[in-house]
């Protein structure tokens, strides 16, 4: 189970809004969190910082390929991004990084900015409140490279470790 | 099955696949450019730490720096060129061109091959019947690089076919930017776009090529365009190397079929602060602009500088604008250049650059204070990427792009055709 307070946004948030392009010579998620939504301002800065998880509309992610959208958001102490819909590349993004990306656009509709979420990605179940929304679980090869932690650590774990 | 799943059918070992599965398939070229690659190589080197198992198969373009505006920039350069030469692989060094084009143009690009890359747009490759996507740093870092592979999801195919013939003074930029519109930000998500009927058929491979453009801004993973007699004999042109060509089965299924009449378009502007908010033209005629620019991953080819010669030629720019023209590769600059293009436009007021990726996230040219809005054929309008979060950045044909720097202002173009 993974959760906590959250930070809702609305439809199409896109790359240049999670981490602007000028930040990109950094890889580490620390230092790139420091910039994550600077467009939107100090405000939704700050509450980002004190927020687990991030609550979105459709096509969260969209726009540019960087891989730091995601992996400023985990620099910032979020732990999963609850969406009606992901841009693809920041959902595969998101596993290669190990950030829990859940569809379930009914969960969303009835999140509150501000409101406690939790989720169990085993189960499939978002609990926002005293409701449950279920969300189709990921596909075990999926699930393999979230659980180890993103792609670099299943690679070496997994398909290194089987060639010894 | 369809030209997609066939090649990912073909590159992971399969006789079949179909939308959903997960396969691990390999990969012909992998294209890197001088910001993503230098993370990419970080995580390499210190991370995965194995040899590079096909460097022939990986190529880095510096296409955002055509010069580097610091120290700082011209460090990260050099460790690129260090890597680049520690791992044998190629580089195209600054001025060489857009990631893209000179991807294309130096023959990396062959139907039926599988082509990655950590830019967004590279989708674009399908136009020549590609299987063609954008990933992460840690795809390329952790699967490309050291085994030449990379996991996929099948995707489901949505065919859009376009038939109509344009109306004069509309091109098919117009037709792209409208059509993403009309498709819709998140339209697609995770879907091949199969870009099909009449009026892709008669364009020309440069022209088609802004319709897989489009792909990823309307959430698509992938895009292509069936291979023809035209596509097939571009490709010869450029390369001695060997392709299978790959086609659709004959009456495959689609998820989905869209179908557009293009006939009564008029040229289309899309404004910031999405590519979704796309109007005609006279929704923005009056608009003051004080830059204008044929470049980024969308412009700079030899089809938008001729649109703006045919405009501008004999005539100057409104002097308080700065139009600046970013050819996409060496050859278009060379081609601008033989047909007496780059004079035409030079005497017009308009500042030639070298061949880049141009104001494309404003890295080395191209930022705006505040007050100011540009008016491009870039791929994206989204607020900040061309310095100011306010500035305004308008997308349009060259066509519009030229009359609008005439006159400091969006303007129609068709009052310059006639």
């Amino acid at each position: 189970m993974v959760g906590g307070t959250c930070i809702k946004f609305g439809d199409n948030i896109n790359t240049d809004v999670i981490i602007p392009g000028r930040y990109l010579v950094s890889i580490d998620p620390v230092e790139l969190a420091e910039h994550a939504f600077e467009p939107l301002g100090e405000d939704v800065q700050t509450r980002l910082r004190k927020s687990q998880v991030v609550v979105a509309g459709y096509n969260f992610g969209c726009g540019s390929a960087r891989e730091q959208a995601a992996s400023c958001l985990i620099g910032a102490g979020i732990q999963a991004v609850v969406a009606k819909s992901f841009a693809r590349v920041f959902f595969r993004n998101s596993i290669n990084t190990g950030l829990l990306a859940i569809q379930c656009a009914e969960a969303v509709d009835a999140i509150e900015d501000g409101g406690e979420v939790w989720i169990d990605p085993q189960r499939g179940i978002v609990t926002s409140g005293n409701r449950q929304f279920a969300f189709e679980p990921y596909p075990e090869n999926i699930r393999r490279i979230l659980d180890a932690g993103g792609l670099l650590s299943y690679v070496s774990k997994y398909v290194l470790a089987a060639r010894r | 099955m369809n030209l997609i799943e066939k090649i990912l059918a073909r590159a992971s070992g399969r006789k079949s696949v179909s939308p959903g599965d997960v396969v691990v398939a390999n990969v012909d070229t992998l294209l890197l450019h001088d910001l993503s690659g230098y993370l990419t190589a970080r995580v390499f080197e210190n991370e995965v730490k194995r040899p590079m198992r096909y460097p022939d198969r990986v190529v880095m373009v510096f296409d955002h720096h055509f010069s580097p505006p610091s120290e700082e920039r011209a460090q990260m350069l050099e460790e690129n060129r260090a890597f680049a030469r520690r791992h044998g692989i190629h580089l195209f060094d600054c001025g060489s061109g857009n990631i893209h084009h000179v991807g294309v143009r130096h023959g990396f690009v062959r139907p039926g091959t599988i082509v990655v890359g950590s830019d967004s747009h590279t989708p674009v490759h399908g136009t020549l019947g590609c299987f063609a996507a954008g990933l992460g740093n840690n795809s390329h870092a952790a699967m490309v690089m050291p085994f030449g592979k990379a996991w996929f999801r099948v995707p489901e195919t949505i065919q859009i076919k376009l038939y109509g013939s344009q109306r004069p003074g509309v091109v098919p930029r117009d037709v792209a930017l409208w059509l993403t519109g009309q498709i819709g930000e998140g339209g697609a998500v995770y879907k091949a776009l199969h870009f099909d009927g009449t009026f892709i058929k008669n364009l020309d491979v440069w022209d088609r090529w802004l319709f897989p453009l489009i792909t990823i801004d309307v959430g698509g993973k992938c895009g292509f365009i069936e291979p023809d007699e035209k596509t097939i004999d571009f490709v010869r042109r450029i390369t001695d190397r060997h392709f299978d060509v790959v086609h659709s089965d004959e009456g495959t299924d689609y998820a989905e079929v869209r179908e557009y009449d293009i006939s009564e378009l008029e040229p289309q502007v899309a404004a910031s602060p999405t590519l979704g908010n796309v109007k005609p033209v006279c929704e923005f005629v009056g608009k003051p602009i004080q830059w204008a620019e044929l470049g980024g991953h969308g412009g700079g080819r030899l089809e938008d500088i001729r649109q703006a010669a045919e405009i501008l030629k004999g005539r100057r720019i409104d002097p308080r604008v700065k139009f600046n023209i970013v050819p996409s590769s060496r050859q278009v600059f060379a081609e601008a250049l033989r047909e007496g293009l780059v004079d035409i436009l030079f005497e017009a007021g308009c500042t030639w650059f070298p061949p880049s990726t141009g104001s494309n996230q404003a890295i080395n040219m191209g930022a705006m204070a505040d007050t100011e809005a540009m008016i491009s054929t870039h791929a994206r309008n989204f607020p900040g990427r061309n310095g100011s979060p306010k500035a305004m950045m308008y997308l349009g044909s060259a066509y519009t792009v030229a009359a609008s720097a005439l006159n400091g202002q969006i303007t129609d173009p068709r009052q310059y055709l006639v």
